[in-house]
């Protein structure tokens, strides 16, 4: 009886006196019926398996298909529909006709960015000012209205050549993707302007196919397994990814034996993981000791005459295309024969700095250790004069004869690929106007003036500037093209682009300028096979693991309900879901390419396919061994050292025929350094490709996002190890955090590029985004990006 | 024992209806905003009364006070900043985001929740598509066993679902919505999301304090 006394006691007195319980019991609840998200639990639909069954961890193998050069083995380990942990290729290494495609730090992090909470979720149309960040939640129908009535509507007044879709390193590779879901749309609409080349190797590109006739001047990495010496010319495979296994082959080339150099202004994890030794030099001045090299050589007579009589044009004045004087040989230049300079090593260490005794004994090592293979990377040509790099190296390997032969490597671009599978989503375009990808702000501010003198190919004039941008999967809007300040203001002006679509996994500097913003998928989240960039014998499975979160959407399946409003679904789709696209590759693969590649359901199972070869990819083998039968694919025939189409042109100074060191505007000689006395380069940080992955805290943790200063530099500004510092230029100004080490070149600064633009108030980005500094003037021949060509100052910043 | 059953039952109706109205109302104020909510809300749910006691709800009979149109877009577009995106949230709604070491969605917490749900037979809508754990689930839960427990007779049944309630607010909401509505309060300038995490916190700290008396004295019997 006391107890229930109690109970009363405590239900009728205690708790009715206190307040909450007395207000709400008092209060009336509103009934809002069919609101969103008013009732999201219901009745579970298979309660006892649910209840019962708890399911076992599946593993799935997938791959991710951003701009990274390699592809990675990613293994998912799925329960209950959620990706619990990632794991990746359990493969061994030691046989290198099967290295192991294991992920590195980024791979790692791939369920964190899966599931962080910042992920885009639900489509939203632009409510603000563009770029001002305001967006308002839309309905999938109301994004799908919006984006077909647009492309009618301006392609309707503008024409096809003012739509376009922009360069874009996101979800970039596989077989379908946004960007080529938004080509063939416009395509069945009536066309876009193109645009070529890309922001990599822009120059090389370009550059490399005067010398050479193509861009595949690459051999595959097996052959270095034969090299005796090898130059890695500001490559930096470590942290930069050009194929995931490229790094197993080094390894085994230097157990092999092989001395490995490194040619880089900083001390980087590949001279930590790789080099013998390091030879540091000032950016854009690579060409003057290329120069020196080639003088060492000649005057050494430890050329390959016999090579460059045979194959080669212009190395001496023997050997000149007709109606161009002899004096304009290669060998005449590095003499000084015609501007009384010759190109000696002390010549060049006044320019790169480094040491004239150490640029001869590079010079003899590697004109005298056989085969040598002079690797280029493509950090050195993203500048001014880019082009100069890229047949610099290739003129050195040709002066070497180490071109053509197992272990010695063209130089150049140095592309290479003999696996390849079938694409079966294409579009045909019918507008062939097309300009180089970095000038499409140009083409956007005035593409109506642009001629062939700014790449402007297919047209003799365009029709229209760009009036509508699909940027889909890429941060190239805003972030990753040069002269963040410059492009904003462009686009904020809503009269100039009028409508810009982004598609995205986060709110990238680049989302922020959309005016229809879509939530995009993760691979995790879709079906695809992953290739890697152009080097590698392998492809990888991308299964789908889980459903796409959120309201998260394939481009492909968005583009095809933009056509199905423009009554265009079938002529999309074929048909075809992406499921179907990845069948119907591995089924045409097998039959059309190759007959040992796996069915659908062997390559799913395994993950990965390895395509075998009985021995080594060499670049031009078959020029080399039989020159008559197999010219190269340049006008002559031959390797063109000296390119009569470059002459032709008629800039000398700026597009020579033979590679030379031209120095850079905004390079160590400009007179701009009095008040910007520091070059600033950039570089692929290990923790991000390109701008993907910022915003990962665990990626952050592993790699800070800092500029590194030499402590001589640092010393006379008063700047410590670990300080906010101020750098700033003609173009902008940016905050970062300074790390002061004796791993990069004195008069160097280098910041890691991709940091997402961040800007305070004063619109002074805060995170270090170097593209703020970089600046759009395009190297002559290729109108191509010179992000690594910047004069800058440094100084003590806020804290 | 029919009418002791029977009387605990109905004694316990007032106080279960009292805490299914209070979790409706906060579950209705962290509803997307529109006219048709808020007006509700103004119309029917009497802030005055409470504006004495509690600071938010002082700052919420402020804000039903002086409810206007453009007041409402204005929350609109708070709600979307504080809890839809795009980008950085203010205040992400999901308890895995404040329990987990990196702050990430879809993480072990998400699946107690998701395994009480299919316990009493539910399943979230966007089961695998959204996390399970969101503040507007977590509300509709509560809401939910305190309907059951009201609707329940049997005296262990309802000791049992008390337990199950008591667990639900020890083990999750009054672990995370305390870090919830600071994130919320810091954040904000709204009087209504400022009132409404004010009021949430304490709430569920009361409640929780409420049912520990109750089961005790339900024991006792």
């Amino acid at each position: 009886m006391s107890e229930k006394k109690n109970l009363k006691n405590l239900l009728n007195n205690k708790m009715q006196r206190r307040t909450f319980l007395k207000w709400s019991g008092a209060i009336g609840i509103p009934v809002i019926a069919g609101g969103i998200g008013t009732k999201m639990l219901v009745d579970s639909k298979e309660e006892t398996t649910v209840l019962n069954a708890k399911e076992k961890e599946k593993i799935i193998s997938t791959c991710s298909i951003n701009n990274c050069g390699g592809r990675c083995v990613i293994k998912a380990h799925v329960k209950d529909g959620v990706v619990v942990r990632v794991s990746t290729d359990t493969q061994e290494s030691g046989d290198l006709s099967v290295p192991p495609l294991r992920a590195c730090v980024r791979g790692r992090n791939y369920r964190s960015m899966l599931y962080h909470p910042d992920r885009l979720k639900y489509p939203m149309k632009r409510v603000g000012k563009r770029g001002e960040g305001k967006f308002k939640r839309i309905s999938w129908e109301e994004a799908i209205e919006t984006i077909a009535s647009e492309v009618k509507r301006i392609g309707d007044q503008y024409g096809p050549e003012s739509r376009y879709v922009n360069y874009a390193s996101g979800q970039s590779w596989g077989l379908h993707g946004g960007k080529n879901a938004a080509r063939k749309l416009l395509s069945l609409t009536g066309g876009f302007l193109n645009y070529r080349n890309d922001y990599s190797s822009g120059a090389g590109n370009v550059a490399t196919p005067y010398t050479y006739g193509t861009n595949n001047s690459g051999s595959s990495f097996d052959s270095l397994l034969h090299s005796k010496y090898i130059i890695l010319w500001g490559q930096n495979p470590s942290e930069m990814i050009f194929s995931t296994p490229y790094r197993e082959y080094l390894m085994q080339a230097k157990k092999n034996g092989a001395k490995i150099i490194v040619i880089d202004p900083r001390y980087t994890d590949t001279v930590i993981a790789f080099a013998d030794e390091w030879i540091p030099i000032l950016p854009t001045t690579d060409n003057a000791m290329m120069d020196a090299m080639g003088y060492v050589i000649i005057t050494e007579k430890l050329h390959d005459q016999a090579f460059l009589d045979k194959y080669c044009i212009g190395f001496d004045g023997d050997h000149m295309p007709d109606g161009v004087p002899k004096e304009e040989s290669l060998k005449s230049y590095l003499l000084g024969e015609k501007d009384g300079i010759a190109k000696t090593p002390e010549w060049a260490e006044k320019i790169c700095r480094v040491p004239a005794n150490k640029i001869r004994e590079i010079a003899r090592e590697y004109a005298k250790t056989k085969p040598a293979a002079l690797i280029q990377g493509w950090a050195a040509q993203r500048q001014a004069y880019g082009e100069q790099f890229m047949r610099g190296g290739a003129q050195l390997a040709c002066l070497t004869g180490n071109v053509g032969k197992i272990g010695g490597w063209a130089a150049g671009t140095g592309y290479w690929s003999r696996s390849d599978i079938v694409y079966p989503f294409s579009y045909e375009n019918p507008v062939k106007a097309s300009i180089p990808c970095f000038l499409w702000t140009k083409a956007v501010e005035k593409g109506t003036e642009m001629t062939a003198a700014d790449g402007l190919e297919g047209t003799e004039k365009l029709t229209s500037n760009i009036k509508l941008i699909f940027n889909m999967a890429g941060n190239m809007l805003i972030n990753q093209h040069s002269d963040i300040n410059k492009t904003v203001k462009l686009l904020e002006d809503e009269s100039k682009v009028e409508f810009i679509v982004v598609s995205d996994l986060y709110m990238t500097p680049s989302a922020k300028f959309a005016d229809i913003l879509l939530p995009g998928t993760t691979f995790f989240e879709r079906y695809d096979i992953g290739v890697p960039w152009c080097f590698g014998d392998y492809v990888v499975f991308g299964d789908k693991t889980i459903d796409p979160l959120y309201e998260c959407r394939d481009e492909y399946d968005v583009f095809a309900d933009v056509a199905g409003k423009l009554g265009l679904k079938e002529k999309f789709t074929e048909g075809k879901t992406t499921l179907d696209l990845v069948k119907e590759s591995v089924e045409r693969t097998k039959k059309e390419l190759n007959p040992n590649f796996p069915t659908f359901e062997e390559f799913r199972g395994k993950g990965v396919h390895h395509f075998k070869y009985d021995a080594p990819l060499v670049g031009f083998k078959e020029q080399i061994d039989d020159l008559e039968n197999h010219p190269f694919e340049t006008p002559t025939g031959k390797i063109e050292l000296f390119s009569k189409a470059l002459w032709d042109m008629n800039n000398h100074d700026e597009i020579p025929a033979i590679a030379k060191y031209i120095p850079a505007w905004e390079g160590p000689e400009d007179p701009l350094k009095e008040k910007f006395p520091l070059q600033l380069i950039s570089w692929h940080y290990k923790r991000r490709c390109h701008s993907t992955y910022d915003n990962q805290p665990w990626l952050e943790e592993s790699a800070k996002q800092e500029m590194w200063m030499n402590p001589t530099d640092a010393e006379k500004r008063g700047i410590n190890n670990g300080d906010r510092v101020q750098v700033n230029n003609e173009r902008g100004s940016l905050f970062i955090d300074v790390k002061v080490t004796p791993r990069i070149t004195p008069g160097v600064v280098g910041i890691p590029q991709g940091a997402w633009y961040t800007p305070d108030k004063e619109g002074l980005d805060q995170r270090g985004s170097v593209n703020v500094l970089t600046s759009q003037r395009p190297t002559p021949l290729a109108k191509a990006n010179p992000q690594l060509t910047n004069l800058v100052e440094v100084k003590k910043g806020k804290e | 024992m029919t009418a002791t059953t029977e009387s605990l039952h109905i004694q316990l109706q007032p106080f279960f209806l009292s805490r299914k109205k209070f979790y409706q109302l906060l579950h209705l104020l962290f509803l997307p905003p529109n006219n048709k909510v808020l007006a509700g809300i103004r119309n029917r749910a009497n802030f005055h009364d409470l504006e004495e006691v509690h600071e938010g709800g002082k700052i919420l009979q402020h804000f039903f006070g002086h409810l206007s149109n453009e007041q409402i877009n204005k929350e609109k577009e708070e709600y979307q900043r504080l809890f839809i995106g795009p980008g950085p949230l203010a205040a992400p709604p999901w308890e895995s985001y404040y329990r987990s070491k990196e702050q990430m969605l879809f993480e072990e917490w998400t699946y107690q929740i998701r395994e009480q749900y299919h316990q009493f037979g539910l399943q979230f809508m966007k089961e695998n598509k959204e996390p399970d754990d969101h503040l507007l689930l977590e509300l509709e839960f509560m809401i939910f066993l305190t309907d059951k427990s009201m609707q329940e007779a049997r005296p262990e049944r309802i000791l049992e679902l008390i337990v199950s309630q008591i667990n639900f607010l020890e083990k999750h909401l009054t672990i995370w919505i305390p870090f919830f509505c600071e994130r919320v309060i810091e954040n904000t300038n709204s009087q209504l999301y400022l009132g409404a995490a004010m009021l949430l916190e304490d709430f569920l700290i009361f409640d929780l304090t409420s049912l520990l008396e109750l089961g005790e004295a339900l024991t006792d019997v």
